[in-house]
This record gives structure tokens, C-alpha cells and sequence, in this order.
């Protein structure tokens, strides 16, 4: 009889958690693992100088059992365009993170301030930029913001008597053109997020405080901060993701390419520029593999250590 | 004094993040030369042309990759939804000798997101002969780490007696999960809109696997934008504004639930 049941029982459980694991062995770890070996194939590139020959010939196709170690590897680490693409890729998300986070917390503090109807209505209108697609709102960047007559130059840059900036043309304003269309577009979701939190935490615990007599910027130490410091955890996780995964915006805005000078380089972009022929022309599956076999570890450490680091701070 | 900067401030971002979305309506009905004048809000005249070329398919076939999308996006958000609640649901609330481990691969497929792993899934995509359905997209988008992150927090609120009772009470544990699920529901919309959204915005794996006559929403807008010097910039757009269409009205409908889900997520 109980081991009647105990089989019902994980066969039940089985029901539940193999869909999950079976798709995830399917469509993460396989190609994972095709990665690897693809990452110590020969290229097409070294195999003759002239790559459009020998795709013909589609020896892609017929699987060569030849490998050549760490080629692929030497060959990208030299590649100074890699490195362009991960510091770009960095600045990017760095960049978008030092302002999404104390942006949104101070919004929602304010918020927090005025009336339920009203900050309800305030939040759906923040939130609207992160439910476009961001294809989308790299047509508005182009059409609505950049430009001489562009709302930024003519609301902002030109009232603070500055010289109209050309947002798409200038190398060094490409990356903050970026920034800025990342800030528009996650702000009002992080701030929705630190909103319910802090909406989570207790009435009496800000009035105890205003009967201890405890200043503002006490009570955002003590009570306000500690109350979304597990959502801004997660926020900050979620973006380092995004941003260096983030493909869509760059590739509209600047058409494939890395802007001007690759000043707006991103990582995925320029993986798909190796991989897929078009805008450089090269057809390099191999090179492209490595080189996405080399940004995991960088940022899963990143992101471990950020896990480690949360975990110590909430024991102590 | 203070109450003016606090409501200027407010005020100012939320015109920042909303009325670009108000231009981009209007000038769904403008010409390409009034478009190119940022700074007019109305057009001259209100035509519906732009609408009219998109519908009757004129420069694509835009109702069927509207179509296309809302598919895939519904079938990931569903399958996402029920994969995440089951998994995490046995990660909670049994010890199960694998537990950890399985809630490291989740953290895994957190870590490394599937856009870094666009090649080889093509290259497993052709031999599969998968390229160009809409199945190759649905099942690796089926999985997500976040969703058993999410309702891991949302199911370890939940008493240990509740599971223990209906063990004696001799129920298996998936009836005991569908039980539950009513105690979730907040929690089940909201992980179904974030994941909705996120889905309806990806790019570079539809742009890898699909082929041109199967494309989804993203797509469609970008080739759009490509031909625009013989397609006016106004169908651009109309099918901007029709792509956001949806995202509003799922998230007016169930804003409050997802309020409350997020409440108890972030208080757990």
C-alpha cells in the first residue's frame, strides 16, 4: 500500500518538474554543448583565403572531424573589435544601471508621496516605454529625439544654450544616446517594481519613526531602503542580463552596423556580424561560438559574486 | 513648495516616457514631411490610409505576422507559466534529493540568456529542420529561470501543514498544486504578462530561425522602416502603434492584480 502511493506520489512529482527539465536538457544545454564544439572547429576563413568557395562547396555541412584547439580562441582574444564590442557592451550596462536604479527608487519615493488614484495613472505612464518593442523605440529615438530639430536639441540642449548635438553622428555621443534610450525604456518597470515594495512595508514602522522624531534621510536608511533591497537585487540582475544580451535597440537604431567608428558596438551585434554574412561579409560560425563561449564566464562571475555579495549582506 | 518640485518632477518624467507614444499616434497620419518636423504633435489632415495599406496587406502581410506573434508569444507565456509554477512548486515544498540542483540550472538559465547562445542554436535548429516554424522559437522560449525564481518566493509563503494534510488526505502532489492555484492567481497573470512582454520584444532568434514569409512583429516593423523610401514613414507608424496595442490592454486589464503580486514577492 505505501509503496503503492509513494509511486503515485513520484510519478506526480515527475509529472511536474521533467517537462522543465527535459526542455531545458533540449534547448540550453545542447546547443551549449554544440557551441563547444563547434567553438574548436576550423573556420573557413584560415581553411583558404577565399571563404565564398568553399561555401559553396557547404563543407559546413559535412561535419569535418578535425579540430583546432584553441585557434578560435588566440584568433578572437587578438581581435581588437572584441574588445571594443565588451567594453562598449560594458559602458552600456554600467552606464544604464548607475541611473535606472537611483532614478526609479526616487520616483518611487515620491510616489509614494501623492495620492493613490493619481500615482497609479503616473506609474502606467512610466511603465509604457518598457512595453514597446524596443525596434520600436529606436524609430522614435530617430525620428522624435535625434536630430537638429529633434525634440532633445530643441527642448533640452538648445535651452541650456548649447550647441544643437548630432545624437547619431558624433562617436562620442553614440554610447550616451544608448544609455538614454535604456534609461527611457526600464525606468517605469524598476520603478513599478520598487513601488510595490515599498508599499509591502508596514504603516507603523514610518510612524514609529516620525514619533521618534527620525529625519528623512534617516528613514530612507532604516526603513525605505532595506524595504526594496532584495528588488533592487533582482532589478539590477535582470539589467546586467539584458543589457549585455540586448541586441534589438542597437540593431535598429544603427542598422546592423557599430555606428560610426563602432562606437555603438554591442557585444550581440558584433557576434552576429561574424556569424552572419551581410554587414562585414564574413561567414566565421567557429570564431562567433568562441566568442560567446568567452563573455559567459566573465559574466557569470560577475553575476555569482553579485549573488555571493547579496547573500553575505542579508546574513549579517 | 517642496509639494510643486515633487509634482513637476513626476509630472515632467511621465510626459518623458509617454508623449513620444502620442506623437508616434498622430503621425501615423501625417506625411513623411511633417514627420520629419518633430516638434508639430497633429497632423493637418486624419487619414487612415496607413491603417488601410497595413490591413489589406499592401506592403506586407501584416495581419499574419500580427498574428504569428500573438501565437508565439501566447504559447511561450502559457508554457513558461505552467513549467515555472510545477517546478517550483516541488522545489518549495519537497525534499527532493536533486532540489538544489535543479534550482542551479535555473539559476543557470538565468546567467546565460539564450540570445548568447543564438549560433549554436541555429546551427541545432537546421539539423533538427526545424528553421522557419514557429515551434523552434515556442520550446527554447518555453523555459525561463526567472519564473521558478518568482514562484519559488510566492510558494514558500505557504504553510508546510497545508502539503502535509492533503498528503494524508491521500492527494497526489499535483492535485494538490492545481488546489492551490487560486491562492496564486495574482501571481499566474503577472508572470504571464512580464513573460508575454518579453517575448513579444525578442529579436535576434526570430531574425536567425524565421524565414521572410513567416517573420513575427519585430521583424516586420524593422523591414518597414528599411523600405521606407518607398513606403511612407506613416504605415511605419501605424504598425508601431498597433504592435503596443495589446502589451496596454493586458496590462490595464490586470494592473492591480500584478500590483499584489508584486507586493507579496517583494515582501516575502
Amino acid at each position: 500500500m505505501t509503496s503503492k502511493r509513494w509511486a503515485k506520489e513520484s510519478i506526480s512529482l515527475g509529472l511536474l518538474i521533467f517537462p522543465f527539465l527535459g526542455i531545458w536538457l533540449f534547448f540550453w544545454l545542447v546547443p551549449l554543448v554544440l557551441g563547444i564544439e563547434l567553438s574548436f572547429q576550423p573556420s573557413q576563413i584560415q581553411n583558404s583565403g577565399d571563404w565564398g568557395v568553399n561555401f559553396e562547396d557547404e563543407s559546413r555541412k559535412t561535419v569535418s572531424l578535425e579540430y583546432v584547439g584553441f585557434e578560435n580562441y588566440r584568433r578572437i582574444l587578438l581581435d581588437s573589435k572584441f574588445w571594443k564590442a565588451i567594453q562598449n557592451s560594458s559602458v552600456y550596462v554600467g552606464g544604464s544601471i548607475l541611473i535606472i536604479l537611483p532614478l526609479s527608487f526616487l520616483l518611487s519615493l515620491c510616489l509614494m508621496k501623492i495620492h493613490k488614484i493619481s500615482r497609479a495613472f503616473l506609474v502606467f505612464c512610466l511603465i509604457i516605454p518598457s512595453l514597446a518593442l524596443p525596434g520600436v523605440l529606436s524609430t522614435l529615438f530617430y525620428l522624435f529625439f535625434h536630430g537638429r530639430t529633434g525634440a532633445l536639441n530643441h527642448y533640452l540642449v538648445i535651452p541650456l544654450g548649447m550647441e544643437p548635438i548630432n545624437w547619431m553622428m558624433d562617436p562620442n555621443f553614440i554610447m550616451p544616446s544608448m544609455i538614454l534610450q535604456s534609461v527611457w525604456r526600464w525606468t517605469g518597470m524598476v520603478t513599478l517594481f520598487f513601488l510595490c515594495g515599498l508599499e509591502a512595508i508596514p504603516k507603523w514602522q514610518s510612524e514609529a519613526a516620525d514619533l521618534e522624531g527620525a529625519g528623512n534621510w534617516m528613514k530612507i536608511k532604516k526603513i525605505w531602503i532595506p524595504g526594496i533591497r532584495h528588488l533592487a537585487w533582482f532589478a539590477g540582475i535582470f539589467l546586467v542580463v539584458d543589457g549585455f544580451a540586448s541586441f534589438s535597440g542597437a540593431y535598429v537604431l544603427l542598422g546592423g552596423s557599430g555606428g560610426l567608428l563602432d562606437s555603438g558596438l554591442l557585444l550581440v551585434t558584433y557576434i552576429y556580424q561574424v556569424a552572419f554574412p551581410g554587414g562585414s561579409g564574413r561567414f566565421d560560425f567557429p570564431g562567433a561560438a568562441a566568442m560567446s563561449l568567452l563573455v559567459i564566464p566573465f559574466l557569470a562571475c560577475l553575476l555569482f559574486s553579485a549573488l555571493r555579495a547579496r547573500n553575505y549582506n542579508s546574513q549579517r | 513648495m517642496k509639494k510643486i518640485a515633487l509634482y513637476f518632477f513626476l509630472i515632467g518624467s511621465s510626459l518623458w516616457c509617454i508623449y513620444p507614444f502620442i506623437w508616434m499616434f498622430f503621425s501615423s497620419f501625417k506625411t513623411n514631411r511633417e514627420i520629419y518636423q518633430p516638434t508639430t504633435l497633429m497632423p493637418a489632415s486624419y487619414e487612415w490610409k496607413a491603417y488601410e495599406n497595413l490591413f489589406a496587406g499592401e506592403s506586407l502581410s501584416f495581419l499574419q505576422f500580427f498574428t504569428n506573434s500573438l501565437l508565439l508569444s501566447t504559447g511561450q507565456a502559457i508554457l513558461a507559466t505552467m513549467l515555472s509554477v510545477g517546478t517550483a512548486f516541488v522545489l518549495a515544498k519537497f525534499r527532493l534529493k536533486g532540489g538544489t540542483l535543479i534550482l542551479g540550472l535555473a539559476i543557470l538559465l538565468i546567467l546565460i540568456p539564450k540570445q548568447t547562445l543564438a549560433v549554436p542554436m541555429f546551427e541545432w535548429m537546421n539539423w533538427l529542420g526545424w528553421q522557419g516554424s514557429l515551434w523552434s522559437l515556442l520550446l527554447p522560449g518555453a523555459i525561463t529561470g526567472l519564473g521558478v525564481v518568482f514562484f519559488l518566493q510566492l510558494f514558500r509563503n505557504f504553510p508546510n501543514e497545508w502539503i502535509e494534510l492533503a498528503r494524508i488526505e491521500g492527494l497526489s502532489p499535483m492535485k494538490t498544486l492545481l488546489l492551490l492555484l487560486p491562492l496564486v492567481s495574482p501571481g499566474l497573470v503577472t508572470f504571464f504578462i512580464l513573460h508575454f512582454v518579453l517575448s513579444w520584444q525578442e529579436h535576434l532568434l526570430p531574425l536567425l530561425l524565421l524565414d521572410d514569409e513567416s517573420i513575427t512583429l519585430p521583424l516586420a516593423i524593422t523591414k518597414l522602416q528599411d523600405s521606407s523610401y518607398r513606403i511612407p514613414l506613416s504605415v511605419t507608424m501605424a504598425a508601431a502603434t498597433l504592435s503596443i496595442l495589446p502589451m496596454l490592454l493586458a496590462f490595464g486589464i490586470f494592473f492591480g492584480k500584478m500590483k499584489t503580486a508584486l507586493r507579496e514577492v517583494a515582501h516575502s
